[in-house]
């Protein structure tokens, strides 16, 4: 699992300076604290939505071992009462 | 040189000749008056010069000149000068009152009668422009005036039969650009869509034309922005997706610091606000765009359930840059 020193390395590494701006305005490069507070967030952001989504794939697999020790079908769990 | 009668063997000296040559060219030397004075015999032929500091005249009277004569009138001092028909009458079609610069060829076409031709009109126009970009107009009649020029944007019109520079009138109706913007490879559009929102209108709508982020996977978001702070809290909403192999799935925002928007950010579409830009409001925002990155439909609705005087809004990804297109309009009432 990647840490969020690690996050934050890469999306450095993808962006190593951040504007805001427009092209009728110009752009205006962030300040190193803005740059490094953004860096965070964005981090933060993606992972945990790298973890949510890990977290979904893991329960899909759960449940299809689950389905295959009772040896039933995902169709078959279907019909089952709740 | 004054008019002379010559005779028959008269030798004319060369300071006679050179007068007669000043006198011929339309010159000739002269002592200023200093005093209101009355034209002699003598002048014909000659300038007669004014130079006094208030208003004098000069009397024109009949029995002292012949047909053909002529005299220079000229006004050096800083009084008005007035040529002044005596016994002889003075026509003229200019102005017989010389202000100071002034003159004219004082004619005369019988012994009692001259004309009088302005060499400078009295009544001249005078330029009344003061600035760069003023323009002349005809105020009343001929009289010329000036027209300051307006302001960035205004456009002229006429008010009252005379022209004036004058802000357009919003538009009563229909829909207004108020801005479009392109921005590439942005952090965020915080400094890009503030202040679109005013009491002009009471509806705004937001064409996304297309957004991108640098992480297609990333989640598009809204933010509102009032007195240039960027609201990061109180969304409550939900976006509705589908995709072209099913679908619909909600993307909930309960009580966040953004709008989400989209889980992924490569779409277009039209955003509506109300209750924004006119007081301080709870806000409405709602719309429906199209992921190009899902295949499939996306539908907005979320309340900022903070009231505030909301001016504008930014788009941001949740981890990357984005590019993309937006126009904003007002929407009239009427």
């Amino acid at each position: 699992m990647t840490t969020l020193n690690e996050m934050i390395e890469i999306i450095k590494a993808e962006n190593p300076t951040l504007q805001v701006g427009d092209d009728e305005q110009g752009y205006t490069q962030l300040s190193a604290a803005d740059y490094e507070t953004q860096i965070a967030e964005w981090a933060d952001a993606r992972l945990t939505k790298e973890t949510k989504a890990a977290a979904i794939i893991q329960a899909a697999a759960d449940k299809a071992a689950l389905l295959a020790k009772l040896g039933i079908t995902a169709d078959e769990a279907k019909l089952l009462p709740s | 040189m004054a008019k002379q009668t010559f005779t028959t063997g008269q030798v004319l000296t060369a300071a006679q000749m050179t007068s007669l040559q000043q006198t011929a060219m339309g010159g000739g030397s002269t002592t200023a008056k200093t005093t209101s004075y009355v034209l002699l015999a003598a002048d014909a032929g000659t300038v007669v010069q004014m130079n006094a500091a208030g208003a004098t005249t000069i009397t024109v009277n009949t029995a002292l000149f012949a047909a053909g004569d002529s005299v220079q009138i000229q006004n050096i001092g800083a009084g008005v000068c007035t040529v002044t028909a005596g016994t002889a009458t003075v026509t003229t079609a200019g102005s017989l009152a010389l202000s100071q610069w002034e003159g004219g060829q004082l004619y005369f076409s019988s012994t009692s009668a001259s004309i009088f031709f302005d060499i400078v009109q009295a009544t001249g126009m005078t330029n009344p422009l003061t600035t760069t970009g003023d323009t002349i107009y005809s105020s009343s009649g001929t009289t010329p005036a000036r027209l300051g020029i307006g302001t960035t944007s205004q456009v002229l019109t006429v008010a009252g039969g005379i022209p004036s520079w004058a802000t357009p009138a919003v538009s009563a109706s229909g829909m207004t650009l108020i801005k479009r913007a392109a921005f590439s490879a942005v952090a965020g559009t915080s400094t890009t869509f503030d202040g679109v929102f005013t009491s002009t209108y009471k509806s705004y709508m937001a064409v996304v034309e297309y957004v991108e982020a640098g992480t297609y996977t990333d989640d598009l978001q809204l933010q509102l922005i009032y007195s240039g702070t960027t609201k990061a809290a109180t969304y409550y909403g939900t976006t509705v997706y589908s995709t072209h192999v099913g679908g619909p799935t909600n993307l909930p925002s309960n009580n966040t610091a953004q709008f989400t928007m989209a889980n992924e950010t490569q779409m277009a579409g039209v955003v509506y606000f109300n209750k924004v830009g006119n007081t301080s409001q709870t806000a409405a925002i709602y719309g429906v765009g199209q992921n190009m990155a899902g295949y499939g439909p996306l539908w907005w609705g979320c309340a900022q359930d903070n009231a505030q005087l909301y001016t504008g809004f930014l788009l941001k990804s949740s981890s990357s840059t984005i590019t993309g297109t937006v126009a904003v309009y007002g929407l009239a009432t009427a």
